[in-house]
């Protein structure tokens, strides 16, 4: 039974902690601008997710090493170097977007202007990674992220033209007025938001907190293949109900509150109180799960102790790197830089540092030396070379896209 | 008897102390030649000291030189695991020292007195 009740809360978490503010912006932008003309390209980043995902959650629990621990074994000292300079960056890039959302989401709540609330959160994340143990942070955040499915609710009661809605979707193609440059930039953003590197350093080191072993696999494929769907089912819920609201009164989403706006049509002010609580939620979630990624791929990278399984005197170093991290995140939003553009380029440039995060986990996820009997199959295989050649192109054409359509305008 | 592939299987594995609890990178070992002429592993090095050459070019040099400055003498040898505290060579390297015993990293324990040990609840585990 408590088995049961830990796979279940598992799946929970993973539905709930798999939207952050990337997936929020992303999702309401591209759908205000384009319907669901580009919900393959969520679906194609959630499969990707899960397969990687999958791949790193299994090393874990057979080698007892995150990800990060195998980049510098299997790329050398000095790429391994290069990978965790610019992964670092992204991640730090992508956990200023979380800070700064999770400001925005109680600026609605409250009135208060947002940088007000910087300061406020950042001394609330400090503490919880200070002082909250590991599972109960994973699984708060995460259940009342769920909170979101008042997305999906949103939409049943707007009571859309679904046909209209499934015809966008399964025959994609870009909207008149827009060029097919923007129509791929987009596409990639997206792409980026479901695959953001962090959450594979996160999961493989969440794994490692949680002493995973051989036989917590199944758990680890349930959270993989039953959650992370799921969360991406509210992704889309979010593009489909901007593409229902917003797209036909030419609204385009430049601030958190429009992200919201569909759901106060439909439900009013409770419905967008829960949008508002999810916001929170999502991005608090998200913010800890980046913040402590810096802190996981630096100790990594460099053998030192980390993790929240032990006091934080002893993983010294590792409780400073997230301690300065946090600092710069939020001195980042405190420049007055519009967070949801901070937003739009983490993405971009997740999508850049796509490979070098999956292309270790491939290499390794089939080296008997760490995984024994439990290499890769050839499914996945099969599915993780076809997906590193989606994410080459992705990553190569990410940034003359962004220049091409000056980030999409 | 098992071979180890020193490239693969030793060099930038995790070093775990006999508590489970991490230690260090293998970031280069330290050679001697037997009587027969054929050279056997001595020692696991630690610290940039170590890593600097390895890490090479520009960034490599300059790491190494000021390591080699800053520690305490000036100029001595960087830390050393002798290889016969060895237990295991597995998808990490085991030793049968603790953290403390070992000693191998002056700035994780400078970064624990000074800065984060000084936090109020740094002694509590989450």
């Amino acid at each position: 039974m408590k088995r049961v009740f830990g796979v279940a809360l598992g799946i929970l978490t993973a539905i709930g902690g798999f939207v952050d503010i990337g997936d929020l912006v992303a999702n309401s932008l591209v759908g205000a601008r384009f319907g669901l003309a580009l919900a393959w390209a969520t679906v194609l980043g959630v499969i990707g997710i899960c397969l990687f995902a999958e791949m790193s959650g299994r090393v874990a629990a057979v080698s007892g090493r995150a990800t990060f621990d195998l980049v510098r074994e299997r790329l050398g000292p000095r790429v391994g170097l290069a990978n965790l300079a610019a992964s670092l960056l992204v991640t730090l890039l992508t956990f200023s977007a979380e800070v700064g959302g999770i400001a925005l989401a109680l600026e609605l709540a409250s009135s208060v202007n947002y940088l007000l609330w910087v300061p406020v959160a950042g001394l609330a994340l400090w503490l919880v990674i200070w002082r909250v143990k590991f599972s109960v942070l994973e699984n708060v955040a995460g259940v009342l992220g769920l909170a979101l499915v008042v997305f999906g609710v949103a939409l049943w009661q707007l009571h859309p033209d679904w046909s209209q809605l499934v015809q966008q979707a399964v025959s994609p193609r870009n909207p008149p007025g827009e060029g097919l440059p923007t129509y791929f930039y987009y596409a990639i953003a997206l792409f980026g938001a479901a695959m953001t590197p962090y959450e594979v350093f996160f999961f493989s080191s969440g794994g490692v907190e949680e002493r995973w072993s051989a036989k917590d696999i199944v758990t680890s494929r349930m959270n993989v293949f039953v959650g992370f769907p799921l969360g991406g089912l509210l992704s889309l819920a979010i593009a489909a109900c901007a593409a229902v609201v917003l797209m036909p009164r030419q609204i385009t989403v430049d601030t958190l509150g429009q992200v919201g706006l569909p759901v106060a049509v439909a439900l009013g002010k409770l419905g967008l109180a829960f949008a508002i609580l999810g916001f929170v939620a999502a991005t608090f979630g998200a913010a800890l799960e980046t913040g402590l990624s810096c802190g996981y791929s630096v100790a990594q990278y460099f053998g030192w102790q980390w993790g929240k399984y032990v006091r934080p005197r002893d993983a010294a170093r590792f409780q400073l790197v997230v301690l300065v991290c946090l600092v710069v995140a939020a001195g980042t939003v405190l420049t007055t830089i519009d967070p949801i553009t901070v937003t739009e380029y983490s993405l971009v440039f997740s999508a850049v540092a796509l490979p070098l995060t999956y292309l270790p986990i491939l290499v390794i996820a089939n080296d008997p030396d760490y995984m024994g009997a439990r290499v890769n199959g050839r499914v996945a295989n099969l599915l993780g070379t076809v997906f590193l050649v989606i994410i080459l192109v992705a990553s190569l054409a990410a940034i003359p896209l962004m220049l091409a359509t000056r980030a999409g305008q | 008897m098992t071979t180890v592939d020193i490239h693969l299987q030793l060099l930038d594995r995790q070093v775990l102390d006999r508590n489970g609890l991490l230690v260090c990178k293998v970031d280069d070992i330290e050679l001697h030649e037997g009587p027969d002429g054929v050279p056997f592993v001595t020692a696991i090095l630690v610290g940039p000291r170590a890593s600097g050459p390895r890490l090479g070019g520009r960034l490599g040099r300059w790491l190494t030189a000021l390591a080699w400055r800053l520690a305490e003498p000036p100029g001595d040898a960087p830390p050393r695991i002798p290889f016969g505290r060895v237990t295991a060579v597995h998808s990490a390297v085991d030793v049968d020292r603790t953290r403390a015993e070992l000693a191998v990293d002056p700035l994780e324990g400078w970064v624990e007195r000074h800065v984060i040990g000084r936090l109020p609840g740094s002694g509590h585990a989450g």
